[in-house]
């Protein structure tokens, strides 16, 4: 079983997946913003693709080193929780969010995305 | 030092939004000691400063941060389009009259989740995750967006 996600290696974002422990996981590090929106959303998108493909019980998404995340990179994860939820039930996959708990942004926009998509969404701090 | 502040002006360039973000976490943070509103008021720059950015009809754009009284106040100013000003102030009414900051957001989180134009969640997001209060004020073609928090007297008395 491969993973077919590029890896981002940006000045301001990098994100990088792999396959552990029968989970796809996802750590993003740096800042996501207007500069690195663009790439966000073709790395989601393929994670979405990816966990479907090979039928992934769970997505780990890790924020741990993200400093910051704007408005426009926070609705690409609310657009990626509304295509799941649209899902069947038997193909939908859960997603576990690892979060630093030290940064403001992540304990309240954490907080209302799991509120959004209460069934699919973990957080774990 | 009692009226701790800071102002910023520069052609609009989305790539200096981070910049003054993390600027302003570290000046209040320096002023007034407390982290929480640190971040908050960099959250309501960063997604402010953005709009101001994407929607400037000129060469120019602003910000200045003041404490000012028991308040901290963001403000953001920028010339734009007809268009814009009237969707703005129609976005900011619609929000303001919504009595519970985060089930707005919620709904704006519906609202906006298959939009491809924009976020359209910046003003929710300082209202909720920041607990700020958002006004503006129009002149013309100039809008200057204001978010504003109460700031604790405890973290007043560090910046004195």
């Amino acid at each position: 079983m491969t993973l077919d996600l590029p890896k981002l290696s940006g000045a301001v974002m990098t994100a990088e997946g792999r396959l552990a422990d029968g989970s796809l996981a996802v750590t993003f590090a740096g800042t996501a913003d207007s500069e690195t929106r663009d790439q966000l959303e073709v790395i989601t998108k393929q994670v979405h693709v990816e966990a479907l493909r090979l039928k992934m019980p769970e997505v780990i998404v890790d924020f741990r080193e993200l400093e910051f995340m704007n408005s426009s990179c926070f609705k690409i994860f609310v657009s990626w929780l509304a295509q799941l939820r649209d899902l069947s039930a038997d193909s939908q996959y859960r997603i576990q969010i690892r979060s630093n708990p030290n940064l403001l942004w992540q304990r309240r926009s954490l907080a209302a995305l799991s509120c959004f998509a209460i069934d699919l969404v973990t957080i774990q701090t | 030092m009692e009226h701790p502040y800071f102002q910023v002006s520069f052609r609009p360039n989305v790539r200096l939004v981070s910049t003054v973000r993390r600027f302003t976490e570290e000046f209040y943070q320096r002023m007034l000691g407390d982290h929480e509103i640190s971040e908050k008021v960099a959250l309501a720059t960063h997604e402010l400063l953005e709009n101001a950015v994407a929607y400037a009809s000129d060469d120019e754009t602003g910000v200045r941060v003041e404490l000012a009284d028991d308040q901290l106040v963001v403000k953001t100013w920028n010339r734009t389009s007809p268009e814009r000003l009237e969707s703005l102030k129609s976005a900011i009414d619609e929000m303001n009259s919504a009595a519970d900051a985060d089930a707005y957001y919620q709904v704006m989180m519906k609202k906006t989740a298959y939009r491809t134009d924009g976020s359209g969640l910046g003003l929710a997001r300082i209202r909720a995750e920041a607990e700020m209060a958002i006004t503006y004020e129009v002149t013309t073609d100039r809008v200057c967006i204001q978010a504003r928090t109460v700031v604790a007297p405890r973290s007043k008395e560090v910046a004195t």
